[in-house]
Protein backbone atom coordinates (compact mmCIF):
# COMPACT_ATOMS: atom_id res chain seq x y z
CA UNK A 1 0.00 0.00 0.00
CA UNK A 2 1.69 3.16 -1.17
CA UNK A 3 1.77 6.41 0.76
CA UNK A 4 -0.55 7.98 -1.78
CA UNK A 5 -3.22 5.37 -1.25
CA UNK A 6 -2.89 5.69 2.55
CA UNK A 7 -3.21 9.45 2.29
CA UNK A 8 -6.31 9.18 0.08
CA UNK A 9 -7.88 6.76 2.55
CA UNK A 10 -7.16 9.08 5.49
CA UNK A 11 -8.54 12.06 3.59
CA UNK A 12 -11.67 10.12 2.67
CA UNK A 13 -12.05 9.09 6.28
CA UNK A 14 -12.10 12.71 7.46
CA UNK A 15 -14.24 14.04 4.62
CA UNK A 16 -16.89 11.32 4.86
CA UNK A 17 -16.97 11.72 8.64
CA UNK A 18 -17.47 15.46 8.33
CA UNK A 19 -20.07 15.08 5.57
CA UNK A 20 -22.05 12.53 7.52
CA UNK A 21 -21.89 14.35 10.83
CA UNK A 22 -22.38 17.93 9.76
CA UNK A 23 -24.56 17.53 6.70
CA UNK A 24 -26.41 14.23 6.36
CA UNK A 25 -27.13 13.71 10.04
CA UNK A 26 -29.35 16.77 9.81
CA UNK A 27 -31.50 15.04 7.19
CA UNK A 28 -33.96 12.79 8.94
CA UNK A 29 -37.54 12.40 7.93
CA UNK A 30 -40.42 10.68 9.60
CA UNK A 31 -43.88 11.08 11.04
CA UNK A 32 -45.60 10.80 14.37
CA UNK A 33 -42.56 12.10 16.22
CA UNK A 34 -40.39 9.26 14.96
CA UNK A 35 -37.80 9.28 12.24
CA UNK A 36 -37.80 6.64 9.55
CA UNK A 37 -35.59 7.99 6.80
CA UNK A 38 -31.86 8.39 7.31
CA UNK A 39 -29.12 9.18 4.85
CA UNK A 40 -25.86 7.37 5.43
CA UNK A 41 -22.86 8.15 3.27
CA UNK A 42 -19.99 6.94 5.46
CA UNK A 43 -20.35 3.27 4.34
CA UNK A 44 -18.81 4.59 1.12
CA UNK A 45 -15.51 4.61 2.99
CA UNK A 46 -15.61 0.85 3.47
CA UNK A 47 -16.87 0.32 -0.05
CA UNK A 48 -14.02 2.28 -1.63
CA UNK A 49 -11.18 0.57 0.23
CA UNK A 50 -8.89 -1.43 -2.10
CA UNK A 51 -10.19 -4.92 -2.87
CA UNK A 52 -7.01 -6.61 -1.61
CA UNK A 53 -6.80 -4.72 1.66
CA UNK A 54 -6.33 -7.11 4.61
CA UNK A 55 -9.67 -8.00 6.07
CA UNK A 56 -8.78 -7.31 9.74
CA UNK A 57 -7.51 -3.89 8.71
CA UNK A 58 -10.72 -3.12 6.84
CA UNK A 59 -12.76 -4.16 9.88
CA UNK A 60 -10.61 -2.09 12.23
CA UNK A 61 -10.84 1.03 10.05
CA UNK A 62 -14.60 0.55 9.76
CA UNK A 63 -14.91 0.28 13.50
CA UNK A 64 -12.90 3.46 14.00
CA UNK A 65 -14.97 5.43 11.48
CA UNK A 66 -18.21 4.15 13.00
CA UNK A 67 -16.98 5.10 16.44
CA UNK A 68 -16.07 8.57 15.20
CA UNK A 69 -19.55 9.04 13.69
CA UNK A 70 -21.02 7.79 16.95
CA UNK A 71 -19.14 10.37 18.96
CA UNK A 72 -20.81 13.15 17.04
CA UNK A 73 -24.22 11.50 16.89
CA UNK A 74 -24.44 10.63 20.61
CA UNK A 75 -25.23 7.02 19.70
CA UNK A 76 -22.11 5.36 21.05
CA UNK A 77 -21.59 1.92 19.47
CA UNK A 78 -24.46 1.96 16.98
CA UNK A 79 -22.64 3.11 13.85
CA UNK A 80 -19.49 1.31 14.96
CA UNK A 81 -21.27 -2.03 15.28
CA UNK A 82 -23.13 -1.67 12.01
CA UNK A 83 -20.10 -0.60 10.00
CA UNK A 84 -17.96 -3.34 11.55
CA UNK A 85 -20.52 -5.82 10.31
CA UNK A 86 -20.56 -4.21 6.89
CA UNK A 87 -16.80 -4.43 6.67
CA UNK A 88 -16.89 -8.07 7.67
CA UNK A 89 -19.56 -8.79 5.06
CA UNK A 90 -17.79 -6.90 2.25
CA UNK A 91 -15.77 -9.93 0.99
CA UNK A 92 -19.00 -11.93 0.84
CA UNK A 93 -20.61 -9.25 -1.33
CA UNK A 94 -17.50 -9.16 -3.47
CA UNK A 95 -17.59 -12.90 -3.92
CA UNK A 96 -21.28 -12.80 -4.83
CA UNK A 97 -20.67 -10.06 -7.43
CA UNK A 98 -17.48 -11.53 -8.85
CA UNK A 99 -17.17 -11.06 -12.65
CA UNK A 100 -16.94 -14.20 -14.75
CA UNK A 101 -13.14 -14.07 -15.01
CA UNK A 102 -12.51 -12.89 -11.46
CA UNK A 103 -11.11 -9.64 -10.19
CA UNK A 104 -8.06 -8.04 -11.68
CA UNK A 105 -5.14 -8.03 -9.24
CA UNK A 106 -5.03 -4.26 -9.18
CA UNK A 107 -8.79 -3.83 -9.39
CA UNK A 108 -10.43 -1.06 -7.39
CA UNK A 109 -14.15 -0.82 -6.67
CA UNK A 110 -14.64 2.10 -9.05
CA UNK A 111 -16.73 2.72 -12.15
CA UNK A 112 -13.54 3.04 -14.17
CA UNK A 113 -12.40 -0.46 -13.30
CA UNK A 114 -15.58 -2.50 -12.96
CA UNK A 115 -18.30 -0.43 -14.56
CA UNK A 116 -21.24 1.61 -13.30
CA UNK A 117 -23.61 -1.34 -13.12
CA UNK A 118 -21.27 -3.37 -10.92
CA UNK A 119 -20.61 -0.40 -8.63
CA UNK A 120 -24.32 0.34 -8.19
CA UNK A 121 -25.03 -3.31 -7.31
CA UNK A 122 -22.05 -3.37 -4.95
CA UNK A 123 -23.13 -0.18 -3.23
CA UNK A 124 -26.75 -1.25 -2.89
CA UNK A 125 -25.79 -4.61 -1.35
CA UNK A 126 -23.39 -3.01 1.09
CA UNK A 127 -25.87 -0.30 2.03
CA UNK A 128 -28.65 -2.86 2.46
CA UNK A 129 -26.53 -4.92 4.85
CA UNK A 130 -25.36 -1.82 6.65
CA UNK A 131 -28.84 -0.40 7.09
CA UNK A 132 -30.26 -3.72 8.28
CA UNK A 133 -27.47 -4.09 10.81
CA UNK A 134 -27.79 -0.48 11.91
CA UNK A 135 -31.54 -0.59 12.44
CA UNK A 136 -31.30 -3.95 14.14
CA UNK A 137 -28.82 -2.47 16.57
CA UNK A 138 -30.95 0.66 16.91
CA UNK A 139 -34.17 -1.16 17.79
CA UNK A 140 -32.04 -3.78 19.52
CA UNK A 141 -34.64 -6.49 19.22
CA UNK A 142 -35.79 -8.77 16.43
CA UNK A 143 -39.35 -8.16 17.64
CA UNK A 144 -39.30 -4.82 15.80
CA UNK A 145 -38.74 -6.52 12.45
CA UNK A 146 -41.46 -4.47 10.75
CA UNK A 147 -39.88 -1.25 11.93
CA UNK A 148 -36.45 -2.42 10.78
CA UNK A 149 -37.74 -3.30 7.32
CA UNK A 150 -39.66 -0.03 7.02
CA UNK A 151 -36.67 2.08 7.99
CA UNK A 152 -34.41 0.15 5.65
CA UNK A 153 -36.87 0.44 2.78
CA UNK A 154 -37.07 4.22 3.24
CA UNK A 155 -33.40 4.85 3.94
CA UNK A 156 -31.89 2.60 1.28
CA UNK A 157 -32.97 4.60 -1.82
CA UNK A 158 -32.02 7.91 -0.21
CA UNK A 159 -28.60 6.68 0.91
CA UNK A 160 -27.97 4.89 -2.37
CA UNK A 161 -28.88 7.98 -4.36
CA UNK A 162 -26.64 10.19 -2.22
CA UNK A 163 -23.63 7.87 -2.38
CA UNK A 164 -24.08 7.38 -6.13
CA UNK A 165 -24.10 11.14 -6.63
CA UNK A 166 -20.96 11.43 -4.50
CA UNK A 167 -19.23 8.72 -6.52
CA UNK A 168 -20.25 10.33 -9.80
CA UNK A 169 -19.23 13.82 -8.62
CA UNK A 170 -15.80 12.97 -7.30
CA UNK A 171 -15.12 9.67 -9.17
CA UNK A 172 -12.64 8.69 -6.46
CA UNK A 173 -9.66 6.46 -7.07
CA UNK A 174 -9.03 3.67 -4.68
CA UNK B 1 2.11 -14.27 21.10
CA UNK B 2 3.28 -14.17 17.52
CA UNK B 3 1.46 -17.40 16.83
CA UNK B 4 -1.71 -16.00 18.33
CA UNK B 5 -1.38 -12.91 16.15
CA UNK B 6 -0.88 -15.08 13.06
CA UNK B 7 -3.98 -17.11 13.88
CA UNK B 8 -5.98 -13.91 14.25
CA UNK B 9 -4.67 -12.57 10.97
CA UNK B 10 -5.23 -15.87 9.14
CA UNK B 11 -8.79 -16.19 10.38
CA UNK B 12 -9.90 -13.69 7.72
CA UNK B 13 -10.95 -11.03 10.15
CA UNK B 14 -13.40 -13.18 12.08
CA UNK B 15 -11.65 -12.51 15.38
CA UNK B 16 -11.36 -8.82 14.68
CA UNK B 17 -14.98 -8.72 13.65
CA UNK B 18 -16.25 -10.54 16.72
CA UNK B 19 -14.08 -8.51 19.07
CA UNK B 20 -15.10 -5.15 17.65
CA UNK B 21 -18.73 -6.17 17.32
CA UNK B 22 -18.80 -7.20 20.97
CA UNK B 23 -17.17 -3.90 21.88
CA UNK B 24 -19.85 -2.09 19.89
CA UNK B 25 -22.67 -3.95 21.57
CA UNK B 26 -21.09 -3.24 24.93
CA UNK B 27 -20.91 0.45 24.11
CA UNK B 28 -24.49 0.44 22.87
CA UNK B 29 -25.81 -1.18 25.99
CA UNK B 30 -23.86 1.05 28.33
CA UNK B 31 -24.31 4.40 26.62
CA UNK B 32 -27.80 4.36 25.10
CA UNK B 33 -30.86 4.45 27.31
CA UNK B 34 -33.37 2.83 24.93
CA UNK B 35 -31.10 -0.08 24.06
CA UNK B 36 -30.17 -0.56 27.70
CA UNK B 37 -33.83 -0.87 28.64
CA UNK B 38 -34.45 -3.39 25.86
CA UNK B 39 -31.34 -5.30 26.85
CA UNK B 40 -32.44 -5.47 30.48
CA UNK B 41 -35.90 -6.67 29.45
CA UNK B 42 -34.52 -9.28 27.07
CA UNK B 43 -32.07 -10.46 29.66
CA UNK B 44 -34.75 -10.85 32.29
CA UNK B 45 -37.07 -12.73 29.91
CA UNK B 46 -34.53 -15.11 28.40
CA UNK B 47 -32.32 -15.21 31.45
CA UNK B 48 -35.05 -16.56 33.69
CA UNK B 49 -36.09 -19.08 31.04
CA UNK B 50 -32.48 -20.17 30.62
CA UNK B 51 -31.94 -20.43 34.35
CA UNK B 52 -35.07 -22.51 34.69
CA UNK B 53 -34.02 -24.87 31.93
CA UNK B 54 -30.54 -25.12 33.36
CA UNK B 55 -31.85 -25.88 36.82
CA UNK B 56 -34.09 -28.61 35.47
CA UNK B 57 -31.19 -30.16 33.61
CA UNK B 58 -28.82 -29.90 36.56
CA UNK B 59 -31.28 -30.92 39.27
CA UNK B 60 -29.97 -34.47 39.32
CA UNK B 61 -26.51 -33.30 40.36
CA UNK B 62 -27.93 -32.53 43.78
CA UNK B 63 -29.80 -35.79 44.13
CA UNK B 64 -27.21 -37.56 46.29
CA UNK B 65 -27.32 -34.84 48.91
CA UNK B 66 -31.11 -34.62 48.71
CA UNK B 67 -31.31 -38.37 49.13
CA UNK B 68 -29.14 -38.24 52.21
CA UNK B 69 -31.34 -35.54 53.71
CA UNK B 70 -34.48 -37.53 52.94
CA UNK B 71 -33.04 -40.69 54.39
CA UNK B 72 -32.20 -38.94 57.63
CA UNK B 73 -35.66 -37.49 57.72
CA UNK B 74 -37.15 -40.93 57.10
CA UNK B 75 -35.05 -42.38 59.88
CA UNK B 76 -36.18 -39.65 62.26
CA UNK B 77 -39.81 -40.22 61.30
CA UNK B 78 -39.57 -43.99 61.54
CA UNK B 79 -38.08 -43.67 65.01
CA UNK B 80 -41.29 -41.99 66.11
CA UNK B 81 -43.83 -44.58 65.03
CA UNK B 82 -44.98 -46.91 67.84
CA UNK B 83 -43.56 -50.07 66.27
CA UNK B 84 -40.03 -48.84 66.67
CA UNK B 85 -40.24 -48.66 70.43
CA UNK B 86 -38.79 -51.40 72.62
CA UNK B 87 -41.47 -52.84 74.85
CA UNK B 88 -40.11 -52.76 78.37
CA UNK B 89 -43.12 -54.23 80.14
CA UNK B 90 -42.23 -57.67 81.44
CA UNK B 91 -44.80 -60.42 81.15
CA UNK B 92 -43.67 -63.23 83.32
CA UNK B 93 -45.76 -65.21 85.71
CA UNK B 94 -44.16 -66.78 88.77
CA UNK B 95 -46.47 -69.07 90.64
CA UNK B 96 -46.28 -69.28 94.42
CA UNK B 97 -47.16 -72.79 95.46
CA UNK B 98 -46.10 -74.57 98.60
CA UNK B 99 -46.51 -78.08 97.19
CA UNK B 100 -45.15 -77.59 93.75
CA UNK B 101 -42.12 -75.41 93.81
CA UNK B 102 -41.79 -73.25 90.70
CA UNK B 103 -39.24 -74.75 88.33
CA UNK B 104 -39.93 -73.09 84.98
CA UNK B 105 -40.87 -69.48 84.39
CA UNK B 106 -41.99 -68.09 81.06
CA UNK B 107 -41.02 -64.75 79.67
CA UNK B 108 -43.17 -63.34 76.90
CA UNK B 109 -41.31 -61.87 73.95
CA UNK B 110 -42.04 -60.71 70.46
CA UNK B 111 -40.30 -61.90 67.34
CA UNK B 112 -38.61 -58.86 65.88
CA UNK B 113 -36.57 -60.42 63.08
CA UNK B 114 -36.58 -63.59 61.06
CA UNK B 115 -34.09 -65.01 58.65
CA UNK B 116 -35.39 -65.71 55.16
CA UNK B 117 -36.70 -69.24 54.88
CA UNK B 118 -33.92 -71.72 54.27
CA UNK B 119 -32.29 -74.76 55.78
CA UNK B 120 -30.90 -72.72 58.70
CA UNK B 121 -33.76 -70.67 60.08
CA UNK B 122 -33.09 -68.29 62.93
CA UNK B 123 -35.05 -65.47 64.47
CA UNK B 124 -34.51 -62.61 66.89
CA UNK B 125 -36.68 -61.91 69.92
CA UNK B 126 -36.79 -58.71 71.92
CA UNK B 127 -35.73 -60.07 75.27
CA UNK B 128 -32.13 -60.41 76.33
CA UNK B 129 -29.69 -60.80 79.19
CA UNK B 130 -31.25 -57.84 81.01
CA UNK B 131 -34.13 -60.20 81.80
CA UNK B 132 -31.99 -63.29 82.46
CA UNK B 133 -32.35 -64.76 79.01
CA UNK B 134 -29.44 -67.15 78.52
CA UNK B 135 -27.94 -69.39 75.94
CA UNK B 136 -29.68 -72.74 75.71
CA UNK B 137 -33.09 -71.67 76.93
CA UNK B 138 -36.03 -72.97 74.98
CA UNK B 139 -38.65 -70.84 73.30
CA UNK B 140 -42.29 -71.89 72.93
CA UNK B 141 -44.88 -70.50 70.59
CA UNK B 142 -48.49 -71.08 69.66
CA UNK B 143 -48.82 -74.33 71.60
CA UNK B 144 -45.67 -75.83 70.15
CA UNK B 145 -41.92 -75.34 70.07
CA UNK B 146 -40.17 -72.43 68.44
CA UNK B 147 -36.50 -72.98 69.06
CA UNK B 148 -33.52 -72.60 71.36
CA UNK B 149 -31.74 -69.39 72.32
CA UNK B 150 -28.23 -69.32 70.87
CA UNK B 151 -26.93 -65.77 71.27
CA UNK B 152 -27.84 -63.15 73.83
CA UNK B 153 -27.38 -59.39 73.88
CA UNK B 154 -28.62 -57.10 76.67
CA UNK B 155 -31.97 -56.50 74.97
CA UNK B 156 -32.29 -59.17 72.33
CA UNK B 157 -31.63 -62.83 71.75
CA UNK B 158 -31.14 -64.98 68.71
CA UNK B 159 -33.16 -68.16 68.54
CA UNK B 160 -32.25 -71.20 66.49
CA UNK B 161 -35.58 -72.34 65.15
CA UNK B 162 -36.53 -75.99 65.37
CA UNK B 163 -36.58 -75.70 61.58
CA UNK B 164 -32.79 -75.61 61.55
CA UNK B 165 -30.57 -78.43 60.39
CA UNK B 166 -28.52 -78.29 63.59
CA UNK B 167 -31.44 -78.47 65.98
CA UNK B 168 -31.42 -81.45 68.31
CA UNK B 169 -34.21 -81.73 70.88
CA UNK B 170 -35.12 -84.65 73.05
CA UNK B 171 -38.68 -85.78 72.29
CA UNK B 172 -40.69 -88.87 73.01
CA UNK B 173 -44.03 -90.60 73.32
CA UNK B 174 -46.14 -90.73 76.44
CA UNK B 175 -44.90 -94.26 77.12
CA UNK B 176 -41.50 -92.83 78.08
CA UNK B 177 -39.68 -94.00 74.98
CA UNK B 178 -37.76 -91.15 73.41
CA UNK B 179 -35.58 -90.09 70.54
CA UNK B 180 -34.03 -87.00 69.01
CA UNK B 181 -36.05 -84.44 67.15
CA UNK B 182 -34.39 -82.95 64.10
CA UNK B 183 -35.39 -81.33 60.85
CA UNK B 184 -34.34 -82.56 57.44
CA UNK B 185 -34.63 -79.16 55.83
CA UNK B 186 -37.39 -79.99 53.39
CA UNK B 187 -40.89 -79.55 54.74
CA UNK B 188 -41.44 -76.77 57.30
CA UNK B 189 -44.52 -78.55 58.64
CA UNK B 190 -42.82 -81.88 59.40
CA UNK B 191 -39.89 -82.88 61.57
CA UNK B 192 -38.24 -86.23 62.13
CA UNK B 193 -37.55 -88.17 65.32
CA UNK B 194 -34.54 -90.42 65.04
CA UNK B 195 -32.98 -92.94 67.39
CA UNK B 196 -36.37 -94.19 68.52
CA UNK B 197 -36.04 -97.94 69.36
CA UNK B 198 -37.81 -100.02 66.73
CA UNK B 199 -39.59 -102.26 69.24
CA UNK B 200 -41.64 -99.35 70.57
CA UNK B 201 -45.14 -99.60 69.11
CA UNK B 202 -46.02 -96.42 67.31
CA UNK B 203 -49.35 -95.69 65.71
CA UNK B 204 -50.20 -92.76 63.48
CA UNK B 205 -51.61 -89.74 65.33
CA UNK B 206 -49.73 -90.60 68.51
CA UNK B 207 -48.71 -87.40 70.22
CA UNK B 208 -45.07 -86.46 70.60
CA UNK B 209 -44.05 -84.65 73.78
CA UNK B 210 -40.95 -83.02 75.05
CA UNK B 211 -39.07 -85.17 77.52
CA UNK B 212 -37.37 -82.51 79.58
CA UNK B 213 -34.18 -84.52 79.64
CA UNK B 214 -32.21 -81.75 78.00
CA UNK B 215 -33.33 -79.09 80.51
CA UNK B 216 -34.36 -76.90 77.64
CA UNK B 217 -38.10 -77.47 77.68
CA UNK B 218 -40.34 -78.64 80.49
CA UNK B 219 -41.53 -82.22 80.43
CA UNK B 220 -44.68 -83.16 78.59
CA UNK B 221 -45.22 -80.28 76.23
CA UNK B 222 -46.93 -81.49 73.04
CA UNK B 223 -44.89 -81.02 69.87
CA UNK B 224 -46.86 -82.76 67.16
CA UNK B 225 -48.46 -85.99 66.01
CA UNK B 226 -46.89 -89.00 64.34
CA UNK B 227 -47.64 -89.29 60.67
CA UNK B 228 -45.67 -92.42 59.81
CA UNK B 229 -42.84 -94.57 61.10
CA UNK B 230 -40.02 -96.13 59.14
CA UNK B 231 -37.91 -98.86 60.75
CA UNK B 232 -34.25 -98.65 59.81
CA UNK B 233 -33.02 -102.19 59.23
CA UNK B 234 -29.89 -103.21 61.09
CA UNK B 235 -29.83 -100.28 63.49
CA UNK B 236 -32.56 -101.28 65.87
CA UNK B 237 -34.18 -97.89 65.56
CA UNK B 238 -36.97 -96.30 63.60
CA UNK B 239 -37.60 -92.85 62.21
CA UNK B 240 -40.89 -91.09 62.94
CA UNK B 241 -42.25 -88.38 60.73
CA UNK B 242 -44.02 -85.87 62.94
CA UNK B 243 -46.47 -83.18 61.90
CA UNK B 244 -45.91 -80.08 64.00
CA UNK B 245 -48.74 -78.57 65.97
CA UNK B 246 -47.64 -75.04 65.21
CA UNK B 247 -46.03 -73.22 62.32
CA UNK B 248 -42.69 -71.89 63.56
CA UNK B 249 -42.29 -69.78 60.44
CA UNK B 250 -45.32 -67.69 61.29
CA UNK B 251 -44.68 -67.21 64.99
CA UNK B 252 -44.94 -63.63 66.22
CA UNK B 253 -44.66 -64.28 69.94
CA UNK B 254 -42.28 -66.51 71.81
CA UNK B 255 -42.28 -67.64 75.43
CA UNK B 256 -38.79 -68.06 76.73
CA UNK B 257 -38.52 -70.94 79.14
CA UNK B 258 -36.29 -70.31 82.10
CA UNK B 259 -35.27 -73.31 84.14
CA UNK B 260 -34.71 -72.22 87.74
CA UNK B 261 -33.00 -75.51 88.54
CA UNK B 262 -30.62 -75.37 85.67
CA UNK B 263 -27.48 -74.64 87.66
CA UNK B 264 -28.26 -77.42 90.10
CA UNK B 265 -28.83 -79.94 87.36
CA UNK B 266 -25.73 -78.87 85.48
CA UNK B 267 -23.67 -79.36 88.60
CA UNK B 268 -24.92 -82.93 88.76
CA UNK B 269 -24.09 -83.48 85.10
CA UNK B 270 -20.49 -82.33 85.55
CA UNK B 271 -19.79 -84.70 88.51
CA UNK B 272 -17.98 -87.82 87.37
Amino acid sequence: MSAGVAFRIALRFVLLLAAQVFLFNQIAWGWGGREYLFVFVYPLFVALLPLRAPRPLVILLAFLLGLAVDFFSETLGLHAGALTFTAYARPLVLRALRPRDGYNIKATPTTADLGAGWVSQYLSFLLLLHLLAFFLLQTFSIFFLGEIVLKTALSLPASLLTTAILVLLFSPKA
Amino acid sequence: MGRLLRIILNSGGLFTFLLLELASVYLIVHHNDAQRAIWAETKSVYGSYLTQQLNEKLAFLDVARENEILRRENAALLARIPGSGYNTTVDTLPVRDSVYQQRFTYLASRVVNKSPYGPYNTLIIDRGSNLQVERGQGVLADGGLLGVVSEVTPRHARVISILHLDTRISAGLDNNSFGTLRWDGRDPRRVTITDMPDYVPVAPNDTIYTTGYSNVFPTGLPIGTVESSTPLPGTGSQDLTVVLLNDPLQATNGYIVRDLFKEELERLNTVR
